[in-house]
């Protein structure tokens, strides 16, 4: 690969956004031929919000999905798929009918939503438009889920910073956590700190000690199952 | 175990405390082994190793029983507890019966006796200036431990704690609290191997402790890479 790949400089560009949440969605710019993207929290885990907006018209498009409880984001993350869409016009199925009334004046031409996913959490979708009808190649496809992938984990950890409860802070729970920690990498077949992060999620998601989900993965309470992974869907 | 026999043991378990010294060794697989020796040859139902970290404070790094239990014991007791105040005070502290420590260790002496536990007896792993942790030997019966238990023990202390003193004189590169928190690093490493194992083999925690130190030892290999491997899922047991 170049040096100067769009694709890892987009990559890089996320990598250095540090916390910048609101920066989340431009990288995908770089290397794709959309116009606008955007980036939301919705789902089983996080509250519905666009979090990061290339243009008006992106932070639109997510609005309108969330009004009208429909459109590509929300099946995208219930599909765990991506959703293409590269020629609205000629669109022939009957899928969102007020979404698609609603984004008529919008002058879109295609739309694509990608799903973002930790390993069993749904955390949201990136949303991603162009004004002219476009494709995405199964490349495209490809590197679009790769970065979504590492726009999860941005957000989660995001999320999940700001509450970190006294008790993990103790040598034993730690060494509880540690433990568990190898449980959910071995069920999941994810590295430690993802699995670390999954056990830190449930315990935000479920506003319980890290401590308490780590006793309960140890002693088979709760138990992580791998989902598949979306990869590239055929048009 | 008559008398001879563990007096062979034990000269057996300073001959091999020698050779490890000379030859190289793992810090948290001395420790390991100097846990399971006492142990095994003195009159103690279970025993373990803490270390004070970065911040000074104590970490358990080796136990004879892996079960959560016991480690939560020799944790509350480095918060509050005979090993601290051994560690602080770098004296040995006896708690022949815990009853009559109750008062000032209320949360310590609750836990360990729920686990069966009733006396103590905690040495300083300590050179000269230098104290770098405790071995706690635990009994659940009440009384002193006997002068000869307390002999053998104190050596085998002193020979685990010369061993790693001298073990950062020869790299000297770094520092000894990097060295001691690179014991503590790794047990990090360890706990997430225990669970790996704990999933995969589905058995306990414990158990697959064992499990991880059966193929150190028939590999002749560090606990620590053992663990690494069966994090990374290069290593299944």
């Amino acid at each position: 690969m170049m040096a100067n790949d769009p694709f890892l400089m987009a990559s890089d560009a996320l990598s250095d956004s540090g916390a910048r949440i609101s920066e989340l969605a431009r990288p995908f710019l770089r290397f794709l031929p959309v116009s606008g993207a955007s980036i939301s929290t919705f789902g089983s885990f996080l509250g519905a919000e666009t979090i990061s907006a290339t243009d008006a018209r992106a932070g639109r498009v997510d609005e309108l999905q969330f009004d009208l409880g429909e459109g590509p984001c929300w099946d995208a993350l219930v599909n765990r798929q991506p959703v293409l869409e590269p020629d609205l016009a000629s669109r022939s199925s009957v899928s969102w009918p007020a979404f698609l009334a609603a984004i008529r004046e919008e002058q879109i031409g295609a739309i694509f939503a990608f799903p973002l996913l930790f390993g069993p959490l749904e955390i949201g979708a990136v949303d991603l438009y162009s004004i002219a009808p476009v494709s995405l190649t199964p490349e495209q496809q490809g590197q679009t889920l790769a970065l979504s992938a590492m726009v999860s984990r941005i957000i989660l950890r995001h999320a999940i910073s700001t509450d970190i409860h006294p008790d993990e802070t103790t040598t034993f729970s730690r060494r509880l956590i540690h433990q568990a920690t190898g449980m959910v990498l071995a069920q999941l077949g994810t590295s430690a700190e993802d699995a670390h992060l999954i056990i830190q999620a449930r315990a935000f998601a479920e506003n319980r000690p890290m401590r308490q989900i780590a006793q309960d993965v140890i002693e088979r309470r709760i138990r992580f199952t791998a989902l598949t992974e979306p990869g590239p869907s055929h048009e | 175990m008559n008398e001879t026999t563990r007096l062979e043991l034990l000269f057996d378990a300073f001959a091999t405390f020698a050779d490890t010294l000379v030859a190289g060794y793992d810090v948290l697989d001395l420790l390991q082994t100097l846990v399971e020796t006492c142990h095994d040859l003195l009159d103690v139902d279970s025993a373990g190793i803490l270390l004070a970290n970065a911040a000074d404070k104590l970490e358990v790094v080796a136990s004879t029983s892996e079960a959560n239990t016991l480690v939560e014991v020799m944790q509350i007791d480095a918060d509050a507890g005979p090993c601290l105040e051994c560690f602080r005070t770098r004296s040995v502290v006896s708690l022949p019966d815990i009853d009559i420590g109750s008062s000032r260790w209320p949360a310590f002496c609750d836990t360990a006796r729920a686990q069966g536990i009733h006396s103590v007896y905690a040495i300083p792993l300590r050179l000269r200036d230098t104290t770098i942790g405790t071995l706690n030997l635990m009994r659940n019966e009440r009384g002193e431990l006997n002068q000869h238990d307390i002999r053998a023990a104190q050596a085998l202390a002193d020979v685990a704690t010369i061993g790693i003193l001298h073990e950062r004189t020869i790299r000297d590169a770094s520092t000894l609290r990097d060295q001691l928190q690179r014991a503590l690093s790794s047990r990090i490493i360890i706990e997430q191997a225990k669970g790996v194992v704990a999933e995969t083999a589905n058995v306990s925690i414990e158990a697959a402790f064992d499990l991880i130190r059966r193929h150190a030892r028939s590999h002749q290999t560090s606990l620590s890479l053992v663990a690494q491997r069966l994090v990374t899922r290069e290593l299944s047991l």
